[in-house]
């Protein structure tokens, strides 16, 4: 059982090279990334047998520990697809241990299970310093691989049960909202924390929790012991082994009720009438926009690009803040980041739809429509959000003189972003998430034009928007009539980009609309 | 529909049928292969399947549908049976589709080969043909969705390629694995399909109603299009085709992974359309399906019309799957598959 899953593992590994040219490259790009990734972490284990004992374990511990945590997380969060999923093999009829067994070994015929070998003889290396040591090392390093394998199966597995259903899928938004939750307690620890004084504390804290807990317990054992602490070391090996011993019990588990249990349907909850569609009248713009706007409210990947826009700005401030940039300062990045950003989210809208968008070619749909209807939800959104975010920032940096030149900046920027969005989904979309994906599953498809033009439409954003920056820039700095300037040229200037990127995307969306749905059913 | 004389002693109900079927000449020319009664082909039933015929309940759910049409008196139906009897369709017979030399290629390989078709209007036109023989291709190209390489696609008159927009509005589209905007409820999508068409707020909402009755999804209106099987995705997004009484319908695949009970009355309402002088044109693998509903077939296969007529002149006395197997190549013969009957435990 377990030679022919093996082989199985090793025809899927193969199979993948014979795709087309460029998933070779994006999965010859990915393997060596991972490759270079963990050869780093080697050399970094190994220069760490130069260091002090108690230093190199506060290393060691901390993100030994981050490395099974993420084993554990990744699969929760991204949803990986599941290749040698147990219910694939339940109509063969295969005993149950067995079956798990082989599942279990075959996972180390991957690119990570590799990885984890490396770095788990590399820490050999790293705690060669006296007889125990050592030999927890040794026994150190198999059970670090089984224990991030076996994490990732399990998670994997709980992830697949948990999310087999469309409805779980969308409310993954939640997990978004937790993962918010968590960044801001981490960014007000790193607002808190005075990094030049208590640096070293903070890490001596988070190594001590790190090396109770079974995802850093394996990694501490072998510290401790290179420490003298010879009793705490094996206590330590104890709760590795222990875990990895439930883990164990925990897939066998899930194989057992996987193999018994199929992915179930939701019957789904009831809406009454037409929702939005009760608000405008009947115009294919206005009917557009209410699709839309729905789905912005129903569809998980919109939640995900939602719940990004207010956490960009403040993740941008963490290097700032750590340098010491004063918080006044600070208060100005918000708005324009976030403008940027609400502009650039619909700058693949039409891949969104995926092939639904046969609809709009069949019923001849103007694409001047097609693209108003596009851009109306990010203006319901944006324009209040920025109102209110310039307002704050204002209160923030201490002068409301200064709120013209964001309102300026935050609008045109917003603004001119929708109209250069509506000509970029028209005539370069790329592959997206399709619907009813994990939002933060990666697309089928990679390439070097998506990038381009992701990073292209942030680029001419700006340059457009840069006489409004300008003016912005200059009432920061002189006295006079520069913030309003910076609204008035705001608000012409978007206004003006606003409208020629309708026209001008409307009509390649009219000349390319089948070229647009070729292009989705690729996807 | 076939087009093969009824023999099945099955009850009528003259009143109440419609009798506008067509095109009565190739059925009139069909007829008279045989002494057996001539009626209007949508209510005739195939020979085999005669016993089971279902005329009784298909006469009596036509009245429930939308397009039901008033009712004939006998006398009526008795001269609509002659070949000249068109005075009783609501528009006279004229080519509604038309294909010409349309070509598609993928790469090196050639997914449709030239093709050529004229459609009448109130035909119920099938196109059969093996998976990947370019059915999906060519409807694609019909309906706007799929750029040809070359060829002209009319639309009663219009090129769907220079003029989309009006070609368009006559269209009513049904295409295969395309999603839906599955996030709406069933009710917004046929709202939102009905309003793209240009209708109107109240039109909108009392074909819906209508058109769920007809299809039997008033309870799942509520629900969203993703939690919709299969067969009720396909039911809607066949309601929304249709929504805007467009003159051709245009359906690939219509009934796959839809039930007998709801494939029965799909084909009622495309029937009684077709009776009104709407054109239906039909792709489908099921032979028996397409011999039993449409008066007009084209074999397609590797991307070119094998033979396309009325369903007599292509059967020519068989079964329509007998000579789709005889013109697309014969069957394999099995055998060496006597492992399968000694059972392995």
């Amino acid at each position: 059982m377990v030679e022919q899953l093996l082989r199985l593992k090793l025809r899927l590994l193969g199979n993948a090279f014979r795709r087309s040219p460029w998933r070779i490259v994006a999965l010859v790009i990915g393997l060596g990334s991972a490759l270079g990734m963990a050869l780093v972490v080697v050399a970094g284990l190994i220069g760490l047998r130069f260091e002090s004992a108690s230093a190199a374990s506060r290393g060691v511990e901390v993100f030994g520990a981050l490395l099974v945590l993420g084993f554990v997380l990744v699969p929760l969060v991204f949803g990986v697809d599941d290749v040698l999923d147990p219910r694939r093999f339940s109509l063969y009829g295969i005993p149950t241990s067995s079956l798990a067994t082989a599942l279990a070994v075959s996972a180390l015929l991957s690119i990570p299970a590799v990885a984890m070998t490396l770095i788990g003889l590399a820490q050999i290396v790293t705690w060669a310093r006296n007889p125990l040591a050592l030999v927890l090392a040794i026994i150190g390093a198999p059970v670090i691989v089984a224990t991030c394998l076996l994490c990732s199966r399990v998670s994997i597995s709980v992830a697949g049960a948990a999310l087999s259903s469309r409805r779980s899928r969308d409310s993954a938004g939640l997990l978004g909202f937790a993962a918010l939750a968590g960044f801001v307690i981490v960014f007000v620890l790193i607002y808190r924390t005075n990094w030049l004084q208590d640096g070293a504390n903070v890490l001596a804290t988070t190594a001590n929790v790190a090396s109770w807990s079974p995802f850093g317990a394996v990694w501490a054992a072998p510290a401790d012991a290179a420490q003298g602490h010879f009793g705490l070391a094996l206590l330590r090996e104890l709760i590795a082994l222990v875990f990895l011993g439930l883990l164990w019990l925990a897939w066998r588990t899930l194989v057992k009720v996987m193999l018994v249990t199929q992915p179930r349907s939701s019957e789904g909850r009831s809406y009454r009438g037409l929702g939005l569609f009760r608000i405008a009248r009947v115009s294919p713009g206005a009917v557009i926009a209410e699709r839309s706007l729905t789905y912005w409210i129903r569809d998980a990947r919109y939640h995900a690009s939602l719940i990004v826009i207010p956490v960009i700005p403040f993740l941008l401030m963490v290097p700032f803040l750590i340098i010491g940039v004063p918080t006044p300062v600070l208060a100005l990045i918000p708005v324009p980041v976030m403008a940027l950003f609400l502009g650039w989210l619909v700058h693949n809208d039409t891949a969104y739809d995926n092939t639904a968008i046969w609809l709009h070619l069949a019923s001849g749909t103007t694409g001047r429509a097609d693209r108003v209807g596009r851009v109306v939800p990010p203006l319901v959104v944006g324009v209040p959000l920025l109102l209110l975010a310039a307002i704050l920032s204002a209160a923030v940096y201490g002068s409301f003189g200064i709120l013209p030149a964001l309102l300026g900046v935050g609008l045109g920027l917003l603004f001119t972003g929708l109209g250069l969005s509506s000509v970029g989904s028209a005539r370069f979309p790329y592959p997206a998430v399709r619907p009813g994906d994990s939002p933060f599953a990666a697309p089928q498809s990679v390439g070097t034009a998506s990038s381009l033009i992701q990073s292209l439409s942030f680029v001419v954003t700006i340059i457009l928007s840069s006489p409004t920056l300008l003016f912005a820039g200059l009432a920061l700095f002189l006295p006079g009539p520069w913030a309003w300037l910076s609204l008035l040229s705001g608000l012409v200037l978007g206004v003006l980009f606003l409208w020629l990127g309708i026209q001008w995307g409307g009509r390649i969306f009219d000349r390319r609309s089948p070229e647009i749905l070729s292009a989705s059913v690729r996807n | 529909m076939d087009s093969s004389p009824d023999q099945a002693p099955a009850p009528r109900t003259p009143a109440k049928r419609t009798t506008a079927a067509k095109p009565a000449a190739s059925r009139a020319a069909t007829d008279a292969a045989t002494p057996a009664r001539k009626v209007p082909a949508r209510s005739t039933t195939d020979r085999s399947t005669a016993p089971r015929s279902t005329a009784p309940r298909s006469t009596t759910a036509r009245t429930q549908t939308p397009r039901t049409q008033t009712p004939r008196t006998p006398t009526a139906r008795s001269t609509s049976d002659r070949p000249a009897s068109t005075r009783t369709r609501p528009k006279p017979v004229e080519t509604v589709l038309s294909l010409e030399g349309l070509v598609k290629r993928f790469g090196d390989t050639i997914a449709v080969a030239g093709i050529d078709l004229a459609v009448e209007s109130g035909s119920f036109y099938g196109i059969v043909g093996p998976n990947g023989a370019g059915k999906t291709t060519t409807l694609s190209m019909v309906t706007g969705l799929l750029r040809p390489d070359a060829g002209r696609v009319l639309v009663h008159g219009v090129d769907v390629w220079h003029d989309p927009v009006a070609a368009k509005r006559n269209m009513g589209v049904l295409p295969d694995r395309l999603r839906l905007f599955d996030r709406l409820t069933g009710a917004q999508l046929l709202f939102y399909s009905g309003t793209l068409r240009g209708l109107n707020e109240e039109t909108v909402r009392t074909r819906t109603s209508d058109l769920a009755g007809a299809f039997g999804f008033e309870d799942a209106l509520g629900r969203l299009v993703a939690d919709y099987s299969a067969g009720m995705t396909k039911k809607i997004a066949l309601a929304a085709a249709m929504i805007h009484s467009p003159r051709v319908l245009i359906l690939d695949e219509p009934f796959e992974s839809v039930d007998p009970v709801s494939a029965a009355n799909v084909t009622q309402i495309l029937r009684s359309y077709v009776d009104a002088g709407g054109t239906v044109v039909v792709s489908s693998h099921s032979m028996d399906l397409i011999q039993r509903i449409c008066d007009h077939v084209a074999v397609v296969v590797h991307g070119a019309i094998l033979d396309s007529g009325t369903m007599a002149s292509v059967r020519k006395g068989k079964t329509l799957e007998d000579r789709f197997v005889e013109l697309a190549g014969g069957r394999t013969s099995v055998e060496g598959m006597s492992w399968l009957n000694s059972f392995s435990d």
